[in-house]
């Protein structure tokens, strides 16, 4: 009943007219009506994201003319921060929908969607590609239907990685349904009701004990999820595991016990799920019987990829002749705007990194090397983790303007709000990994601190922590589009940076600006990849590689 | 050459011309005509065998190997054979008789001494034979011509298979026998049908595959059983795949996973089961389907010896007790005994590429003792066959689409196996029997094969009649110290191993002595596939560390020349 309500109500005010002006409502009790809605917004990109993600990996994994094409694109997309088309969704979704609230929703869901989408259909392809051999074989030998080898080898094989996946990208969804639910169009207030904009507003009037309700709100909305959904998915998951022998000890669930145990849940899958599956396999395994027929579908197949391949290079000609038009109309003023940003941001990201990694090291070494304290540490910085940084940005600015420190000192805070914390977990991953054999060799070889660290902890943790760095600085050109420019009760701060040239065009509505310093920003992070992160990658995964053999 | 006239054989034999074919046979100088004979295929050599006046049966007889000799001899009757014995030359007689190891030959002299024939063991080979002769069974899997070669990265292409004709008839179990890497499992994936051959055709009952729907069931060494799916609903898999409805689906899943003995255990999973349990489910899921050929591709090999010899007995009861309807057993395994124990017909791949060596029947009974005279004489001689790539018997591969290779592949074996099996035999008085050496180190002919092959390719050893004996410089070696050692196998790998060579005069030659590895790589790469090349580098590291050669900085991935030195630093 009560989630009836909910999606009543939701879709009452999904249809009504849009409002320029948000009005959150400071008061505790409001917030549960905010975490329904934010999280509503969480679950519906989650689950296209789903769904065009294990369609787009299976096309890629089972077509190789379309693997030539999707894999690099999907490489490229993933390494983009997904805020650079913040405000290119936003402007075009609310010019799309002008007269209701609608518009503004399917922006903000379209763009969580694309912060979750890449790496989970980057996993649904890399699970499918790593099918053992020998059981595909089965599979073929069998002449198992496309539908049953769906459903009884690869969605199998998928599940792992895509849950895994899955808990990373709604993370990540968390992260920009904030930015979303605080984004502010030019002279428009597009703010959407939810955590976000509730810690936002609670923070522009300085109201400390809404933020503080908020910020508990936060916490136990993630804390939720991850104990009735991920935690059950995970446990129940475990059949899935490719391991020869079973494991000693698994995650088990409270949540998923008490589902299993359910007599009504079993009897409704035993009348409507198992027949319906049963009626289906058979209905497919018949239909591949005939061969002919499928010499026939082949040639439609071909003949649709053709024509769905020819409307796409269209498609992506015309958006390049378009946006090649946009960018000549770019002063030179705007140009060297982008590139002096580009670099202002670029330092400021890698000196980000190295404060964070100056702090982390040490103390995720500490940690790691004791395994009480991480046992104990672990968890905290956990769900000091999963807060979403853009729901911080409004509070540390607050205290910073307080105290007195300009936008510069406060945006490298913000930065390092986003991304210290995957360095953090990384080490302490990576210390914890180091075998307690090599450990009490350097015992016995009274080696100095200085020497255990190059001889053992450095070479042990690199390969985790250029992990950790890969996803930082992921995590920090994202962060950076929001935290050069700020609106804060009627001022604006800024500092130079691309980010704050992006922000600056959304709110001058400056089309090329935005096109060409989305366009560097892009370039920037995956030329950074490619040559920087993927070398040390490799280098990591080959010669600092802990083996025994 | 015997090469074109043993092709102008074949033709013949081809249009049924088997009276010509003895006829041109005649008129040829024995020692040639033994050499066409034995290059033609093993099933054609025994029907023409059949058709030999005794005369030349028994002038070419003494001229084949004698184990050879031992298996045609037994494909006639048994007068047949005793008359072509009582034929052959006396010295020749008895060169060959004492050639025969010890059981076979107290077989052989009591099969002349008994004049009987009732209940001997030939003569329900010879019938079997003759069956054949007068009637020639339709084969299930007939495949002309088939190759394959594998593309690799850099666009060039590897033969794996080279052109091959092979038949499955019904009624036996054939075991497909070859050293690992040699194309064993890509030969059954193109008869079964998974992967089609780069060149030729295999049919299904005289269908080419695209036309026939082939009832085939593969058991895979790894098992290939889906982790997720219980006993019960891994072997229904399958049968959901031909839409057998639930109840008929899980009534069949029940009654096949009883005749493999696990009952009780259908709501289990995989990873809840032992290997050996694992495999019984495999087999299961397998003979599910009742397929009308049985592929298997080494389905004992990730077991332990006592699970897989139980294994092997049950399987071997359910096909002699037709308590299967399966026709045939297509089996590849890598272990002799095994296809000595289980086959009615062995099949030996020879590698780079591989091609049918050898394929003759296993003439004598189930169930069969692994001690028996004849068990012992088979397994000797595919050892003999394994070890001497000039007993080639299998049917003449096109020579211009032999793969050009100035690279001789370096056998995967460290220095010390090396040592190790010199020293063996310099213990045994430097000649032993190559049987004999694995049966006692409990090594399986792949474990073996490499280090022979690398002590005969450092000249240590030679190897003859599948003996392998200590030459000269293998016996030195044995009796040196360990510094003297390393002089003599740098001697050695720099005089035979074309790579060290390779690798030693260019770091001679570079300025700083140091060469990176990755330039070899590529090298190989040319000539090998990836895996290969992985294997050579490795081996090429090894014995160039241990002949002092050259030293090897990880680090940097590069050769440097060796200074004594430093070394000993
Ligand atoms: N799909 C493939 N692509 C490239 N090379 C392959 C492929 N499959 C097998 N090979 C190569 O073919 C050779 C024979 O392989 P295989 O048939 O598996 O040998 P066996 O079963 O006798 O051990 C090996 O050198 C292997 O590297
Ligand atoms: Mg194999």
């Amino acid at each position: 009943m009560a989630l009836f309500y909910g999606l009543l109500s939701l879709a009452r005010y999904w249809t009504a007219p849009v409002n320029t002006q948000a009005n959150i409502d400071l008061n505790p009790s409001a917030l549960p009506a905010y975490a329904l809605f934010s999280v509503a917004r969480i679950a519906v990109a989650y689950f296209l994201s789903l769904a065009v993600s294990v369609i787009y990996g299976y096309v890629a994994a089972n077509s190789a003319k379309a693997e030539r094409l999707m894999i690099p694109l999907l490489d490229t997309l993933q390494s983009i921060p997904v805020l650079c088309f913040l405000p290119g969704v936003m402007i075009s979704m609310v010019a799309l929908f002008p007269t209701t609230q609608l518009g503004v929703e399917l922006g903000s869901i379209l763009l969580i969607f694309t912060g979750q989408v890449w790496n989970m259909a980057f996993s649904v392809y890399s699970s499918l590609k790593s099918i053992p051999r020998e059981m595909l074989e089965a599979a073929r030998l069998y002449r198992l239907s496309w539908w049953q080898k769906l459903v009884q080898l690869e969605l199998p094989h998928m599940a792992i990685g895509l849950i895994w996946n899955s808990m990373m990208s709604v993370a990540g969804g968390w992260f920009a349904l904030m930015v979303c639910e605080m984004f502010v169009l030019g002279n428009r207030d597009l703010r959407l009701p939810g955590l976000g904009s509730y810690l936002q507003t609670a923070s522009n009037a300085g109201a400390t004990r809404s933020i503080v309700w908020g910020l508990i709100a936060m916490v136990a909305v993630i804390i939720l999820i991850d104990q009735l959904v991920w935690r059950p998915i995970i446990a129940w998951s475990e059949k899935f595991k490719f391991e020869q022998v079973e494991a000693s000890e698994s995650p088990g669930s409270p949540v998923l016990n008490f589902l299993r145990r359910s007599k009504l849940l079993s009897r409704i899958a035993s009348v409507s799920v198992a027949p319906a599956r049963e009626a289906l396999t058979l209905y497919f395994a018949r239909g591949d019987a005939v061969p002919q027929a499928a010499h026939h579908e082949r040639n439609l197949a071909k003949w649709t990829s053709w024509i769905l391949a020819a409307l796409a290079t269209g498609g992506v000609l015309y958006a390049v002749g378009k946006m090649g038009l946009m960018l000549t109309s770019l002063a030179r003023s705007d140009l060297r705007d982008i590139f002096w940003g580009a670099g202002a941001t670029f330092l400021r990201i890698e000196l980000t990194l190295v404060l964070a990694a100056l702090w982390t090291i040490p103390v995720g070494v500490f940690i790691g090397l004791r395994p009480k304290l991480s046992a104990i540490a672990q968890p905290m910085a956990q769900i000091a983790a999963s807060i979403p940084a853009p729901a911080l940005f409004p509070i540390v600015l607050l205290l910073l303007i307080r105290v007195g420190g300009g936008l510069g000192i406060a945006s490298i805070v913000l930065l390092l709000l986003g991304t210290q914390w995957y360095i953090l977990f990384n080490v302490i991953a990576g210390a914890s990994a180091i075998p307690s054999d090599l450990k009490e060799v350097c015992e016995t070889f009274h080696l100095s601190k200085i020497q255990r660290w190059r001889k053992l902890i450095l070479p042990a943790i690199f390969p985790y922590l250029i992990t950790g760095f890969v996803t930082a600085s992921g995590g920090a050109w994202n962060a950076s589009i929001i935290a050069e420019y700020f609106r804060f009760r009627n001022q604006t701060f800024s500092i130079t940076g691309l980010g704050a040239v992006i922000s600056r065009a959304t709110d001058a509505g400056n089309f090329p600006v935005l096109l060409g310093a989305t366009i560097v920003i892009s370039a920037m992070v995956v030329t950074v990849n490619r040559l920087i992160w993927r070398r040390l990658y490799t280098l990591a995964s080959t010669r600092f590689k802990l083996e025994f053999t | 050459m015997n090469r074109t006239r043993a092709d102008e054989l074949q033709t013949i034999l081809g249009q049924g011309g088997w009276d010509r074919a003895v006829a041109i046979l005649q008129r040829l100088d024995p020692t040639v005509a033994a050499d066409t004979f034995m290059s033609m295929p093993y099933e054609d050599q025994q029907v023409l065998f059949r058709r030999l006046p005794i005369e030349l049966a028994a002038k070419l007889a003494p001229i084949f190997p004698y184990y050879h000799t031992f298996v045609l001899l037994h494909s006639l009757s048994k007068d047949q054979m005793i008359a072509v014995v009582e034929k052959m030359n006396p010295i020749e007689r008895s060169m060959f008789l004492d050639e025969l190891p010890e059981g076979a030959w107290q077989q052989i002299t009591d099969e002349l001494s008994e004049h009987q024939p009732a209940a001997s063991l030939a003569g329900g080979v010879s019938i079997s034979v003759q069956d054949r002769a007068a009637a020639p069974m339709q084969p299930i899997i007939e495949a002309r011509w088939i190759e394959k070669a594998f593309q690799r990265p850099d666009g060039g292409q590897i033969q794996v298979i080279a052109p091959t004709n092979l038949s499955v008839e019904p009624g036996v179990i054939v075991a497909l026998l070859g050293p690992s890497g040699s194309g064993k499992s890509t030969l059954l994936r193109m008869l079964s049908g998974l992967t089609a051959p780069s060149a030729g055709e295999v049919l299904w009952h005289g269908k080419p595959l695209s036309e026939s729907t082939p009832n085939a069931a593969i058991v895979f060494q790894s098992f290939a059983l889906f982790p997720w799916l219980t006993v019960l609903e891994n072997v229904e898999v399958p049968l959901l795949a031909r839409g057998v409805k639930h109840a008929e689906r899980h009534r069949r899943a029940l009654r096949t996973l009883h005749s493999v003995g696990l009952k009780g255990f259908e709501t289990a999973y995989p990873k809840e089961l032992s290997g050996g349990m694992r495999q019984r489910v495999g087999f299961a899921r397998a003979l599910a389907v009742e397929p009308e050929v049985l592929f298997m591709d080494e389905p004992f090999s990730a077991l332990d010896v006592l699970t897989a010899e139980n294994l092997r007995g049950e399987l071997m009861e359910l096909w002699l007790g037709k308590k299967i309807p399966t026709k045939s057993i297509f089996l590849v395994t890598h272990n002799i005994e095994e296809a000595v124990l289980l086959a009615d017909r062995i099949i030996v791949l020879g590698r780079d590429p591989a091609k049918v060596r050898a394929d003759f029947r296993v003439p004598f009974p189930q169930p069969r003792e692994r001690n028996s005279a004849e068990f012992l004489l088979y397994v000797d001689y595919i050892y003999k066959l394994m070890t001497q790539p000039e007993l080639a018997a299998g049917p003449p591969a096109a020579a211009d689409r032999e793969v050009k290779k100035s690279y001789r592949m370096l056998p995967h074996a460290r220095p010390g196996s090396i040592a190790g099996l010199v020293e063996l035999l310099n213990d045994r008085g430097g000649k032993e029997d190559l049987y004999r050496i694995a049966e006692e180190l409990l090594m399986e002919l792949d474990d073996i094969l490499p280090i022979v092959e690398a002590a005969t390719l450092l000249s240590f050893v030679k190897s003859e009649h599948g003996d392998i004996e200590l030459t000269s410089s293998g016996k030195a070696f044995a009796e040196a110290d360990i510094s003297t050692r390393k002089v003599q196998f740098r001697e050695a790998a720099l005089a035979h191993v074309t790579l060290l060579q390779q690798m030693n005069s260019a770091l001679q030659s570079k300025s700083d002595h140091s060469m990176p590895v990755e330039l070899f790589r590529d090298t190989l790469d040319e000539h090998f596939s990836d895996d290969d090349v992985q294997r050579q580098i490795e081996t090429a590291l090894n014995w160039g560390r241990y002949g002092d050669i050259f030293a090897y900085d990880s680090e940097n991935d590069r050769l440097l020349m060796h200074q004594p030195n430093l070394a000993d630093h």
